[in-house]
């Protein structure tokens, strides 16, 4: 599908690949300098435009697919942006500024954001057949490559599979799914089946769910309440065979032996940057691709952002992929700025992340599963209610929060994040950070002018 | 209407820190403009309960300070919306959340520094926040407010 002036012979002013969170952060940020400029976004997918962390809700049915768009319609048009879906970049020549795409074409670019986001993860797993579907030659491991010729074996993270998963299960009645992966996809997705009264069976190398995000103890209580809703959870484990029934998954064995049935198989055990198309280019990768704080790339004119990047984590001091929403949206508003000839700088970011499981809110940020030290630089201070399944914790290193976990109650979270952002050093006010009402009025009185002022509130 | 479409100098609220009384008024009025039937007492009697003032009162001692979304430059709760719901005008530079679009995940109350997101449970579940009364002429926290502690007025000022 074609929208927009695409078909033209010139060089494209502002050529992005992705038609997500990042990509069209940065048009919308090149429009605000340049009215005129030609944009063309470019997107492997067939879909005009959906916002990727809905496809868990559309599954739920909690939005509808008429909802799932991210920009109004008019958005495209509006903007005076040109996109072309379908159409996947397998290569980029950064001599002569071009790229193709698989079916074939090609493009001129004069500035080229790469917006490419994640890719997802297939491990190899051994694959046995029941019954007289033995004899037919079948493959005897799954990856990447041919997972999807086995029904019911899915990866979530496109509207694609999403749409897929939804008639899969419709089809054949499915109740029972196996989740490879107790990462945050592997929980929105958990979160989706829960909703909609599936039995979920969730498989997790490491020793608890969410362990890269959370500590033992926020793990503990969503693991809980998991498996009191009657689900399992294996967790130091992971699948090592699948069994099919006339070409559809019917169960899977386990490492330590278990044998667990099930209609259908998520796998998410993780995404990576999606550098492939970079190979050739010149440009500098190492798990994503490398970029300055205005975005740009080692090549000229070629810039990133989002997903596909490894961009400043102000907590760790160095450069790594923080795979979320708010930074793609952050780092595509930067790159668009500097690529229309902005100065904005990216000033860094951290992770964080909500999740809602069973009613269960919970929100973690910056560096959670950290122990006191002790020469008393990181101090961390924790409040579990187990009854009434609400967990808190605070990380403080160097004076500074660090990072943060509320499950249960998740008011006021953004005040923290705050704090964290600022770097705002909170020795003064140490004894409050923990208080039920814990708010703007706590805050050191400099950090809450810094707040205040230019935003439109006189302290 | 307030402001025309490109206008550099919005209206917003301002907060007088040093007036305000805790009095919870503007909570109130808040909470009556954006109930059903719109009116104090009906709204008191029957539907409080239900609906969430979308500025807040903070207490210390005497220090009392009324908040509500600032309507930032730069907004994070929109930067981190990942349905597309939270949205900042263009014109107005309003920040509003599209309660039909919104799926309730919390990115914005887990990114707003101000801690003026707020998680409405009843019925859907949906963020709430100030949306500086876009069909009054002065929002009703501010209007109400009888020590003058909030305060409606061009940025540019
Ligand atoms: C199920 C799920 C739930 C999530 N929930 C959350 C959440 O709650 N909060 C949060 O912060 N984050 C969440 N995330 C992560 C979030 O979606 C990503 O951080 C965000 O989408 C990154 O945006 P992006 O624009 O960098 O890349 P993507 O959203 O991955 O978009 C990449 C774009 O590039 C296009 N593309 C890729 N390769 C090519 C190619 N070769 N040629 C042409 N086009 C190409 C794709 O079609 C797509 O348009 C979730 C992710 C998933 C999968």
């Amino acid at each position: 599908m074609d929208k927009g002036n695409i078909m033209s012979n010139d060089s494209i002013d502002y050529l992005i690949i992705g038609n997500s969170a990042s990509g069209l952060a940065a048009a919308e940020s090149i429009r605000e300098l340049d009215g005129q400029g030609r944009i063309v976004i470019l997107t492997e997918e067939e879909y005009e435009n959906y916002s990727k962390p809905l496809i868990t809700y559309y599954l739920a049915g909690r939005i509808s697919a008429g909802r799932i768009y991210l920009k109004e319609e008019s958005f495209y048009r509006e903007n005076n942006i040109g996109l072309l879906t379908g159409a996947r970049v397998i290569s980029i020549n950064t001599g002569n500024n071009s790229l193709k795409t698989e079916d074939g074409r090609s493009f001129e670019y004069i500035r080229l954001l790469i917006a490419s986001g994640g890719k997802p993860i297939v491990p190899e797993i051994r694959h046995s057949t029941a019954g007289k579907e033995r004899k037919k030659n079948l493959e005897r491991y799954i990856d990447g490559s041919n997972y999807g010729n086995i029904g019911g074996i899915f990866t979530l993270t496109t509207l694609k599979d999403a749409i897929a998963i939804k008639e899969y299960i419709g089809k054949n009645k499915i109740d029972n799914i196996c989740i490879l992966g107790g990462g945050l996809i592997g929980l929105k997705s958990a979160e989706a089946f829960l909703e909609t009264g599936m039995k979920i069976t969730i498989i997790e190398l490491a020793d608890r769910i969410l362990a890269a995000t959370f500590d033992r103890e926020a793990s503990g209580i969503i693991e809980n309440t998991i498996r009191s809703a009657g689900n399992g959870i294996y967790t130091g484990n992971t699948i090592e065979e699948i069994f099919t029934d006339n070409g559809r998954i019917s169960g899977c064995r386990l490492k330590d032996g278990s044998q667990i049935e099930c209609g259908m198989l998520i796998i998410a055990v993780g995404v990576v940057p999606g550098i492939s198309i970079t190979r050739g280019t010149g440009i500098k990768t190492s798990r994503g691709i490398l970029v300055d704080d205005h975005m740009k790339t080692s090549v000229k004119n070629v810039y990133a952002s989002g997903d596909v990047v490894e961009s400043m984590d102000i907590l760790l001091g160095e450069n790594r992929n923080i795979a979320i929403w708010p930074l793609a949206v952050r780092q595509g508003y930067v790159a668009g700025n500097n690529m229309a000839g902005g100065e904005k700088s990216y000033s860094g970011g951290f992770f964080m992340n909500s999740v809602e499981i069973l009613g269960i809110p919970s929100v973690s940020m910056g560096l959670t599963n950290v122990e006191a030290s002790g020469d008393g630089s990181v101090e961390v201070k924790k409040e579990l209610k187990t009854d009434r399944r609400q967990y808190k914790k605070v990380v403080i290193r160097d004076n500074r929060i660090s990072g943060l976990i509320m499950v249960g109650n998740i008011e006021r979270a953004g005040i923290y994040a705050g704090l964290i952002k600022n770097r705002i050093d909170i020795s003064g006010i140490k004894q409050d950070i923990f208080r039920e009402d814990f708010g703007i009025l706590h805050l050191p009185s400099n950090y809450r002018k810094h707040l205040v002022v230019g935003e439109g509130i006189e302290v | 209407m307030r402001g025309k479409p490109g206008d550099e100098a919005m209206k917003r609220i301002f907060i007088k820190e040093e007036y305000c009384l805790g009095c919870r008024l503007c909570e109130i009025y808040c909470q009556v403009k954006h109930s059903k039937s719109k009116k104090i007492i009906k709204a008191f009697k029957e539907e409080l309960v239900d609906v969430l003032p979308r500025v807040l009162v903070e207490e210390i001692g005497h220090n009392a300070f009324a908040i509500q979304c600032r309507h930032c430059v730069d907004a994070p709760c929109v930067a981190a919306c990942i349905s597309g719901a939270m949205q900042k005008n263009k014109n107005t530079g309003v920040v509003t959340c599209d309660e039909e679009k919104c799926v309730g995940c919390w990115s914005c109350i887990m990114a707003c520094p101000y801690g003026a997101i707020k998680r409405d449970l009843v019925g859907r579940k949906i963020a709430s926040k100030c949306d500086l009364c876009e069909d009054e002429d002065i929002p009703v926290c501010v209007k109400n407010c009888p020590n003058e502690a909030l305060e409606f007025r061009d940025t540019g000022e």
